[in-house]
């Protein structure tokens, strides 16, 4: 079974937004690249791979936005001949997450954008207040996380 | 700043009854310009109001009725208009009391003129 989100409090926010937006792909990670849930991915190594180009991606465009406009883009629009795609940074309590979703005809920037604003709402009401010691993401902690992670969303936890 | 529809949503604006006008980019239910009082929320009615005329326009062509031309929802606290093509998208948000017939004779004269 392909589970939604690594964590309980994600399960709603990203099924309303799904629902709603009517997107083909989402996905919420850490900016560290850790996949923390997702929507429509059928293999791990996809999820790997759109993690990894996602956290390039925001850490690139938020420097490039301080570079620019002294302060970091909200939001990165990719327009395709048949899918479209959108990242944006979403904080929460529990510190910023990274947002992707792809979307196609059945659905729109504009749609896409509005139901984001509510989903970045109902992610930070629905977060549990960060954990007492907040350890560092470590890189020899790194790969053994992203597979329970992986492992949690594909039911072999 | 204006645009090429400023004029023409001023004069959509001007009739009685009307609350906000729009317009919109039919494939991104993106505001282009629009007219708005003072709490409304553009971008909503934009992207909603985008996604509604898209898919009415794919029924009536799943329905074999052909393109689809004026659009009118009407709700309890108002109605909406819509009017538009595959790149943009007249809205027009007015009270129960407008007077629809006049709203409708006023778009196509704006969308002629924009054609």
């Amino acid at each position: 079974m392909i589970k939604a989100a690594v964590e309980g409090w994600i399960e709603l926010p990203i099924r309303k937004f799904v629902d709603d937006s009517q997107v083909v792909l989402a996905l919420l990670l850490h900016p560290t690249g850790q996949v923390m849930a997702q929507h429509g991915f059928t293999r791990a190594m996809d999820i790997m791979s759109a993690c990894a180009l996602a956290s390039a991606i925001n850490a690139s465009s938020v420097e490039l936005g301080k570079m620019l406009d002294g302060k970091p883009f909200s939001g990165l629009h990719h327009g395709g001949v048949n899918r479209q795609l959108f990242l944006a940074e979403t904080p929460t309590p529990r510190g910023p997450y990274i947002f992707l979703t792809v979307f196609n005809e059945e659905s729109s920037l504009g749609l896409v954008r509005m139901f984001f604003d509510e989903f970045r709402t109902n992610l930070a009401s629905a977060a549990p207040p960060p954990p007492a010691t907040n350890q560092p993401t470590l890189n020899e902690n790194f790969e053994k996380e992203l597979n329970r992670n992986l492992a949690a969303l594909f039911g072999r936890a | 700043m204006s645009t090429p529809f400023t004029a023409a949503l001023d004069a959509l604006t001007r009739l009685k009854g009307v609350r906000a006008t729009l317009a919109v980019a039919a494939p991104d239910g993106i505001t282009i310009d629009s007219n708005l009082q003072i709490g409304q929320d553009g971008s909503r009615v934009a992207a909603l109001a985008a996604s509604l005329y898209r898919r009415a326009r794919k029924s009536a062509v799943a329905a074999g009725f052909g393109g689809t031309g004026f659009m009118h929802l009407e709700a309890a606290e108002g109605r909406l208009c819509l009017l538009g093509g595959d790149e943009v998208v007249l809205v027009v948000v007015a009270r129960p009391e407008a007077n629809v017939g006049l709203i409708r004779v006023e778009m196509l004269r704006v969308a002629e003129t924009l054609a």
